[in-house]
């Protein structure tokens, strides 16, 4: 039967499937992994591989090529680290000066850097653009963004990771975002120097997607041209979550007691599906799986639940109450939730309700940054630096 | 029928409509200066089923519609939004003015809300100066509404209860008290870039009647609280509370002698040009008021605040029997001095995140306002508490202590000093008549 062996040849494909997290939010941008035959649960202590120490801040962990690299501050500086993904080993770092930015909370970088061939690009809290080799860590290019742009810096500056789009690094810097080259750096366009939002710009087609301080807005990635803004005003202009797309659907959201919207693109402008108070992203967007939406809803000065949403309708199917403002990612139909303390739980990702089968306290707080996983080694990071990695690989490769 | 049937059964048939009809008019609530703080206490209104948001003011449109939304939220209404304050005043007719503005503009909000026949319910500090807090108290008298100011330490539950082990005799005889605010921090402070102010904000409304300056994000949102064109710094923010508690205590009226110190040794000398600025207020203070029966001190570091000492916030009361800490989330503590004394203490009951008694304080307002009676944080009380923390910034700018006589409430036999408790507004706007 033709259907049956389709079957087994995908299940086969599947089996240990492994893949690199090259970029915020993994390889498909949305917080999923394709990865399978990574354990889910383990016997006695927490299956360490290794751990470092990176410095105050919020910064994922991105990984390709067998590199694993993050940000984190100290001193009066930040450092971007590279590490060997499997060991730990420090490959290199590279540290410039930078304030620590403590405003409302203790400070520290909040950005993601992102991998691209043989390129490690990072935009900090306060514009700094850097290009590395990704195997030296040597500087290929440099420049403040902010500065050259005139763009004002928003109250917890750029957190934004840059988007690769052809030849081009597309960054939220600016009223409707900023292009560089990607190989010199050289500015291709830019927008109205204001304040921006705190997302990561999403590719769609020719498009890229993020929030600004008063909307969630679409550019041409090449030109700049702006094809669509929808309002969307959050108090402090905290428009952080990334937007989730599925097919000419796109779920935004935003913390503060805004909510979330589900838009419906093709037109002129996006029309809204539904709305709901039911999940406020304020920090890490929600993940989309098999038509739900898995989230954290409300602030960090919240213990805020952990929620399960119908795509479709806005729905809501559960509520993990005491969650706190961490992160989930899935993988394989499983939850990999880490809480605002710490507490890593993994669970089927179901409509029905949230059953962890696996729990374990990784580190204390605060855990504001989503876990990520990439060829089976699970990278924490907390905001005192903290980095551990946990081998979920079945067997030692 | 007789006569004493007849009118029970009247009175019965004719105010069984009545009350049906008598269901309390909800009291029509405006709110001035719609952010963090504004929406706190507007949320106890709306908490309290009485109140009927009707209108919204703040000079950036955007923080009044973030604002709007959120009441909408809860309650369902759409409240008008209004960047003009006198506009809201003079069309929407408000029962309630609440006015959570930065504290430049307390005194003229309040007035006119008082003129526009509203009763007031205005965040602490009174004024920004002495002379403008005596002319809301003015203003208050005159117009015959409740005022009651955000001091809700008047009226939490362990402050409350705090209060009463310390008036019982428990702590014996207090001879001085130490009221302290303290902070981890760390200096110097960069400058802020200046920079255009939003599109959807009026800056030289947010400015008033304070001298205008450019736009940075240290002044907005919050930071202006260390500003002292706007504000008076954490002496002013923070001290006002517990300087309050101590007059609620003492039932003194006035200190006779004020003296501070202090400065920007960790901060560093405060930047203002075209380009960026910091903020100016000190990063510590210590003021030293002299009472008929006793000696209070006040100190704030915004560095170096940790574990070493066991509590970072609140007040020491130093008695014969022991020392009575009532702090924030801390609750109060007793720690006797007498041989076989026990230590006592109350956990803190508050609403949080903020950690705050705004509920408590607002169901008091609207007794106060039913009953025709003086709210618990009045602006009668409130008036004198506020008048402390200005006075110690009077004395901090002179580099002197200053002589306050408490009946005519003067400085006594200084002029500079005495300047300094009004001070020029920028026009339009004109300071208000004692």
């Amino acid at each position: 039967m033709a259907t049956s062996r389709l079957i087994l040849l995908a299940l086969l494909t599947a089996t240990a499937f492994a893949d690199d997290w090259p970029h915020f939010r993994g390889p498909t941008r949305n917080g999923v992994s394709a990865e399978k035959g990574w354990k889910s649960e383990w016997p006695g202590d927490v299956p360490v591989a290794w751990k470092a120490e990176v410095g105050l801040g919020f910064s994922s962990v991105v990984v390709a090529k067998g590199r694993a690299a993050t940000v984190g501050h100290a001193d009066g500086k930040d450092t971007v680290f590279c590490f060997d993904a499997a060991t730990g080993k420090e490959l290199w770092k590279h540290s410039y000066p930078a304030e620590l930015g403590d405003k409302f909370y203790e400070g520290g970088t909040t950005g993601t850097p992102t991998f691209e061939g043989e390129r490690l690009y990072w935009l900090s809290r306060w514009g700094d653009l850097f290009c590395f080799d990704a195997a030296s860590g040597k500087v290929v290019w440099e420049k403040n963004i902010a500065k050259e742009t005139g763009a004002t810096i928003a109250t917890w500056g750029f957190t934004g990771a840059p988007l690769v789009s052809g030849d081009l690094l597309v960054l939220n810097v600016g009223d409707a975002g900023t292009a560089v080259e990607k190989a010199t750096g050289k500015l291709v366009w830019k927008s109205a120097a204001k304040d921006s939002g705190y997302s990561t710009p999403l590719p769609l087609g020719d498009l890229a997607l993020f929030g600004n301080t008063e909307n969630y807005l679409a550019v041409n990635a090449k030109t700049g041209a702006e094809a669509w803004r929808f309002r969307w005003l959050t108090q402090y202009g905290v428009n952080a979550a990334d937007p989730i797309v599925s097919g000419d659907r796109v779920f935004i959201s935003s913390g503060y007691g805004k909510g979330g919207a589900l838009l419906k693109l093709g037109g002129a402008a996006p029309e809204q599906v539904w709305k709901t108070k039911k999940l406020r992203t304020q920090l890490n967007a929600a993940v989309l799986h098999d038509g739900h939406l898995y989230g954290v809803d409300g602030d960090t000065t919240e213990k805020a639940p952990l929620k399960c949403l119908d795509f479709a309708t806005g729905d809501e199917k559960w509520s993990e109450p005491g969650f706190g403002s961490g992160g989930v990612i899935i993988a394989d139909g499983k939850l990999i939730a880490l809480s605002g303390v710490g507490e890593l739980t993994i669970a089927p990702a179901a409509p029905a309700g949230f059953k962890p089968t696996t729990r374990t306290q990784v580190f204390g707080p605060k855990a504001w940054t989503a876990p990520v996983l990439a060829n089976g080694l699970l990278y924490c990071r907390n905001n005192r630096g903290e980095l551990v990695v946990l081998d979920l690989r079945a067997r030692k490769l | 029928m007789n006569r004493r049937h007849f009118i029970r059964t009247a009175t019965l048939a004719g105010a069984a409509p009545f009350i049906r009809a008598a269901e309390p008019r909800k009291l029509r609530t405006a709110l001035i200066g719609s952010g963090w703080w504004g929406k706190n206490i507007l949320k106890e209104a709306m908490t309290s089923g009485r109140c009927a948001v009707v209108a919204l003011a703040d000079v950036d449109v955007n923080i009044a519609e973030i604002a709007g939304e959120q009441v909408n939220d809860i309650s369902g209404e759409t409240p008008k939004l209004y960047r003009d304050y006198r506009e809201l005043l003079a069309k929407e007719k408000p029962d309630i003015v609440i006015i959570a503005t930065p504290d430049h503009w307390h005194a003229l909000n309040t007035i006119d809300a008082l003129k526009a026949g509203a009763h007031v319910f205005v965040e602490k500090p009174t004024g920004h100066t002495v002379n403008e807090s005596r002319a809301m108290l003015k203003a208050a008298r005159e117009s015959g509404r409740v005022v009651q100011v955000g001091l809700h330490r008047r009226i939490g539950p362990h402050h409350v209860s705090g209060m009463k082990f310390l008036k019982s005799g428990a702590v014996g005889e207090v001879g001085m008290v130490r009221l302290f605010a303290h902070s981890a921090g760390g200096g110097p402070e960069k400058p802020t870039p200046n920079e255009p102010a939003p599109d959807s904000m009026d800056w030289n409304s947010w400015c008033g009647p304070a001298p205008l300056r450019p736009f940075s994000k240290k002044l907005h949102p919050g930071g202006w609280r260390n500003t002292l064109d706007f504000a008076n710094g954490t002496l002013g923010d923070w001290g006002v509370h517990w300087l309050d508690q101590v007059l609620w205590w003492s039932g003194e009226q006035y200190p006779k002698r004020v003296f501070c110190t202090g400065g920007r040794p960790v901060l560093g000398a405060p930047v203002l040009n075209d380009k960026e600025q910091t903020s100016d207020a000190p990063d510590h203070q210590v003021a030293t008021y002299e009472f008929e029966k006793f000696t209070c001190v006040w100190e704030h570091r915004r560095f170096g605040g940790n574990d070493s000492e066991k509590h970072k916030i609140g007040s020491y009361y130093y008695g014969t029997k022991g020392v009575l800490h009532i702090g924030w989330r801390d609750g109060w503590t007793f720690y006797p001095s007498t041989k076989g004394g026990k230590m006592e203490h109350a956990d803190a009951q508050l609403v949080e995140p903020d950690g705050h008694n705004i509920a408590l304080l607002w169901a008091d307002f609207l007794a106060a306002i039913d009953q025709r009676r003086a709210p618990v944080a009045s602006i009668e009380l409130a008036h004198r508490s506020s008048v402390l923390p200005l006075l110690g910034m009077i004395s901090w700018r002179t580099g002197r202590s200053l002589a306050w006589d408490a009946a005519s409430e003067t400085i006594v036999g200084d002029a500079e000093a005495s300047a300094l408790l009004a001070r020029p507004y920028r026009g339009p706007w004109v300071y208000p008549a004692v």
